[in-house]
């Protein structure tokens, strides 16, 4: 958040950055198994996507992950063997995501095994979106604000996913209720200098997911790694995760509510 | 480790009681005074005071310029030489004991070098080691960005010194973190020396009359840091006559008045700066909301009570202010302030006692719309320091004193009307301090500084104290307002050695264990105006480093030219970092988010120095390795710290053509700073990330630039001292690399991008000044 204003404030002044691209020497990769799961409140089918991670300076085409068995079992005792459909997505039949419910991932590539839980926490409501005009410089940007109550009880984790005109917002948004348990959301999804500007007449669509804490860690981990520089990011490391057995990615469980507004 | 240091406790202790029983049963006359410069009564430290019929005997002034020396009955020549100075002689006879007040004639500023030591042959002579003094005067031709002089920026150019940055005054020192440097101004403990996120120093030059660095074999009356001292004096003021002194710059201007308050015996000087890009910004249309500020004021005064009563009081107030609009606004500042009384308690023995103040505070302004949100942070000592000198006999000079300090610190509150009010009550605690060390002359070749500081860290009441053990919360203490809580207890051995094998040559060794209390949190690759401190607690542990070092130092044509080299090595303990994804704002508890280790440095400096002649300068090299361990980052092994570089070279040439024009150069070349970059990648929900290996494994480009600067000095018109200082930043528009990112290639997603932001290419710049 700070850091994001520093180097606003910062190229601003000094004008002087100039930018190009270059090569460096890098060290070679360990290729990884990419573990990409979630199960949500809506209907299913859910997805398992199983890659492995690739060299920086190859062509990010990732190899899919095929012929792994994959099993998602939920704390009621359904057990379901998910069938590969194609590009290393594996495709749940017969389980049905619901908040308060457990949700077990076990995967097995070659003799390795990697597993995961994942809690459903419960859904609080998105109310609506709000605009935030910032009249800075003789000039209006925009942000949109989440609006939903945080329920009382101390612990709640939310993402958002944010869409201007179909554009993905690289940002990583996740908010917890550390400071403002309890209380109406007024903080905004706040561009950063990666993510799209907002714009008169832009239509923005906000996915919010109610996630659980080891999510939220491994996404704000991401989150303060971008942006390297003055007040800037923290050294990178691969962000913690849930998943036990030495792979990549994230297993989570979470609700979906969607809203669009349009800027004016 | 633990072994050397019994061993050393054992040796300084024999060495005690041998010296008690030699100082006493000789019949002696005591010679002492003051040390000041003739034109402005401004104190000299450091001068070296010797007696020509003793050619063994030698005593420096000390920051207070006072000096004694005890003498059998006789007639002597006192001869006194400080660098850019004419040589002092004079006749006593000593028939009682005498006050010789020394005024020491400046001398012609062709003379001038840019990093002294005292007298030619000084570092020969004194058994400190990695000690650097800058000198302000003469400082002020070395080229630095913006046409700005700073005692931070030309620091870095030193062996051992690190830059924090490109055209930043942060700095490492012998691997240190940044946090690890003690900067005292005017004995005050600055907490953040930067201004407009380190750009600038903390240090206005036109207040300020030296600094000295002690990189590690600090003496023991400094403590609580583990890397250096840095000792900033502000000037006294010219008792003699009025001065005004000024400068405009592209970036900011500065005046200061000095003066006599009473001719001879007491004076001031005030001294302010103020940036005004802002100014500019603001009627631009496209940056008119952007605020982007700093001012500073230093302020001192002495008063000379009678022969052997002297009171100085110092202060320095400094404020930056960053903003956008109303939407974000953040502004912090250090304030100081001492209160010195200098009293010669009898002939040999010298008192100083300060009472400090010192503050630093941030706080962090966001809004939108009706809504607000506020983050505030701050810390404030208040400091009592009793400094004894005991001039024993002429082989001997005691130091030995105390030091309290009650500290107050209040980390990250938040307030607005976003969020539940949450207020920390911070955490009080109380550091002391007893030292004792003695300056031995041994012989006519050998001298010896060696010392003991004890310090001890109490906890006190305020804010709860958590205890966790294998990231559980185990046990939460309250400590009542007036209690204490735990106390940690640490010896810190201290000794340096010199030996003169000739006239131009002399080794020296040392060892010197450092205790740190106090700790800044940083979760950032660069340093934020946020960054926390945090005293010990139950998890936090004083931070350690022992350090071995020697030295050698060599001399050539009368020591005009002079190599010294020094090898360190040094083990850290209870290091601090962060855990990944740490929340360090808004956690209940940052002390759950900390992980701990232990570090370990080394490495080789080399400094050739030329001394004297039209060109005048240094080359400076250093060869270092800097790594931590740390339990829960980079699975557990040793990893480059961030400020780990392998060769460190600069060069610096002042040529004076006449007493009007001079040209100077600086070329600094530095291996890049250890980073972490992604050996893979992979997606996640149809976003790019990265996988990383080892921490710190890589490296940025290598760094080179030059600088130049021409200074022209106007001929002296009645009063009027007028001089112009061109100059240009990085002379052949090297782009070097700020940040490195990785992105998706806009043109084709599939393909990873890395590119690098430079700043400061070609930054011209003039500065002109005045003094009348």
């Amino acid at each position: 958040m700070l850091k994001k204003y520093f180097s606003t404030i910062l190229i601003g002044i000094f004008l002087l950055g100039c930018e190009k691209e270059i090569q460096l020497p890098l060290d070679p990769n360990q290729s990884l198994l990419v573990i990409d799961g979630s199960i949500t409140d809506e209907a299913g089918p859910y997805y398992i996507k199983l890659s492995k991670s690739t060299g920086i300076s190859e062509a990010s085409n990732f190899l899919a992950v095929t012929g792994a068995l994959v099993i998602v079992k939920d704390n009621l005792g359904i057990i379901d063997t998910l069938k590969h459909e194609k590009g290393g997505s594996y495709k749940t039949s017969k389980l049905k995501g619901s908040y308060g419910n457990t949700y077990y991932l076990e995967v097995q590539v070659a003799d390795k095994r990697y597993t995961a839980n994942a809690t459903m926490p419960q859904k609080v409501a998105l109310d609506s979106l709000r605009i935030n005009p910032i009249p800075i410089n003789n000039e209006i940007r925009y942000n949109v604000i989440p609006v939903y109550a945080d329920p009382i009880q101390l612990g709640n984790s939310y993402r958002f996913i944010q869409k201007i005109n179909d554009t993905l917002d690289q940002t990583f948004h996740v908010f917890n209720d550390n400071l403002n348990n309890g209380k109406v959301n007024q903080r905004p999804l706040r561009g950063g200098s990666d993510s799209l500007e907002v714009k008169l007449k832009d239509i923005v669509d906000v996915e919010m997911q109610c996630i659980t804490r080891p999510v939220y860690l491994y996404f704000y981990t991401l989150y303060q790694q971008s942006g390297a520089g003055p007040g800037g990011g923290t050294t990178p490391s691969n962000p913690p995760t849930n998943i036990i057995g030495g792979a990549l990615g994230i297993f989570s469980a979470h609700t979906v509510q969607r809203k669009q507004i349009q800027i004016k | 480790m633990a072994q050397i240091t019994r061993n050393l406790i054992l040796i300084w202790s024999m060495l005690c009681i041998f010296q008690i029983q030699f100082a006493f049963g000789q019949d002696k006359f005591v010679l002492n005074g003051n040390v000041k410069d003739q034109a402005t009564g401004e104190a000299m430290i450091k001068a070296v005071i010797r007696i020509e019929e003793l050619p063994s005997l030698g005593v420096l002034s000390n920051e207070y310029g006072f000096y004694a020396i005890a003498l059998p009955k006789g007639k002597y020549t006192v001869v006194v030489s400080q660098l850019g100075y004419e040589k002092y002689k004079e006749q006593v006879r000593l028939d009682s004991n005498l006050n010789l007040t020394i005024l020491l004639r400046s001398a012609n500023t062709l003379k001038e070098v840019v990093v002294e030591s005292g007298r030619k042959n000084d570092n020969l002579l004194k058994p400190q080691m990695g000690t650097e003094t800058l000198n302000l005067n003469a400082i002020s031709k070395v080229p630095v960005i913006f046409g700005e002089k700073d005692i931070l920026k030309t620091l870095q150019l030193l062996p051992g010194v690190k830059s924090a940055g490109e055209g930043n005054s942060g700095f490492y020192v012998r691997g240190g973190a940044a946090d690890q440097n003690l900067i005292l101004l005017d004995e005050a403990p600055v907490y953040n020396a930067s201004h407009l996120l380190g750009f600038f120093s903390t240090f206005n030059s036109d207040a300020i009359k030296d600094a000295t660095l002690i990189k590690g074999n600090s003496p023991a009356q400094y403590g609580g840091r583990l890397s250096s001292v840095l000792d900033v004096k502000m000037k006294e003021g010219n008792n003699q006559d009025f001065n005004v002194n000024g400068g405009l710059g592209l970036i900011s201007s500065r005046l200061s008045i000095e003066g006599p308050l009473q001719k001879e015996k007491s004076s001031f000087i005030l001294s302010g700066r103020r940036t005004y890009a802002d100014i500019f910004l603001r009627a631009s249309d496209e940056f008119k909301d952007n605020v982007l500020y700093f001012y500073d004021l230093n302020m001192k005064a002495n008063y000379k009570i009678d022969e052997k009563n002297k009171l100085f009081i110092s202060g320095y107030f400094g404020r930056d202010e960053l903003g956008l609009g109303d939407t974000f606004g953040i502004d912090w500042g250090n304030k100081t302030g001492t209160i010195r009384w200098n009293r010669i308690v009898s002939s040999r023995l010298f008192s100083n006692t300060s009472l400090i103040y010192s503050d630093y505070n941030y706080n962090v302004k966001l809004k939108n719309g009706l809504s607000n949100f506020n983050i505030n942070s701050n810390i404030k000592d208040l400091n009592l320091k009793q400094d004894y000198t005991f001039y024993l006999n002429p082989k001997n000079t005691l130091r030995f004193g105390f030091n309290s300090i009650l500290h107050t610190i209040s980390p990250s509150t938040f307030s607005g009307t976003v969020i539940n009010s949450n207020p920390k009550s911070g955490r009080n605690a109380l550091e002391n301090a007893l030292y004792i060390s003695n300056y031995y002359k041994a012989s006519d070749n050998l001298s010896l500084d060696y010392g003991m500081r004890l310090s001890t860290y109490s906890l006190m009441g305020g804010d709860a104290y958590n205890i966790y053990e294998n990231d559980m919360l185990v046990n939460t203490i309250r400590l009542d307002n007036q209690s204490f809580g735990k106390t940690y207890i640490n010896p810190e051995p201290r000794m340096t050695a010199n030996y003169r094998v000739t006239d131009q040559t002399s080794i020296k060794a040392g060892y010197a264990r450092n205790v740190q209390h106090l700790h800044l949190l940083s979760n950032s690759t660069a340093s934020s105006p946020s960054d926390q401190w945090i005293g010990n607690s139950y998890n936090i542990k004083p931070e350690i480093a022992d350090q071995l070092s020697v030295g050698f130092v060599q001399g050539w044509k009368n020591n005009s030219y002079e190599l010294s080299t020094e090898l360190y090595y040094k083990n850290l303990q209870n290091q601090l970092d962060y855990k990944d994804g740490a929340e360090i704002f808004t956690l209940a508890d940052v002390e759950s988010a900390l992980l701990f280790g232990v570090g370990r440095a080394y490495g080789l400096e080399l400094l050739w120095k030329k001394k004297e002649g039209m060109l005048t300068g240094w080359v400076s090299y250093t060869l270092s390795k800097t790594e931590r361990k740390i339990t829960g980052i980079n699975q557990n092994n040793w990893y480059n710290a961030r400020q780990d570089r392998t060769h460190d070279i600069a060069v610096v040439g002042v040529y004076t053509l006449n007493s009007r024009w001079s040209i100077s150069s600086v070329f600094v070349y530095n291996t890049g700073d250890a980073v972490t970059f992604p050996t893979g990648k992979y997606s996640i929900q149809g976003q790019t990330l990265y996988q990383y290996a080892s921490r710190n494994g890589n490296r940025m480009p290598t760094n080179h630039r030059m600088d130049l600067s021409v200074t022209y000095d106007k001929k002296r018109k009645k009063r009027i001292q007028e001089s112009w200082n061109f100059s240009l930043y990085n002379v052949y528009g090297r782009e070097n690399a700020f940040q490195i990112n990785f992105q998706d290639d806009p043109k084709d997603l599939s393909r990873t991008q890395i590119i690098q932001t430079s700043l400061f290419r070609w930054v011209p710049s003039v500065t002109y000044q005045f003094k009348f």
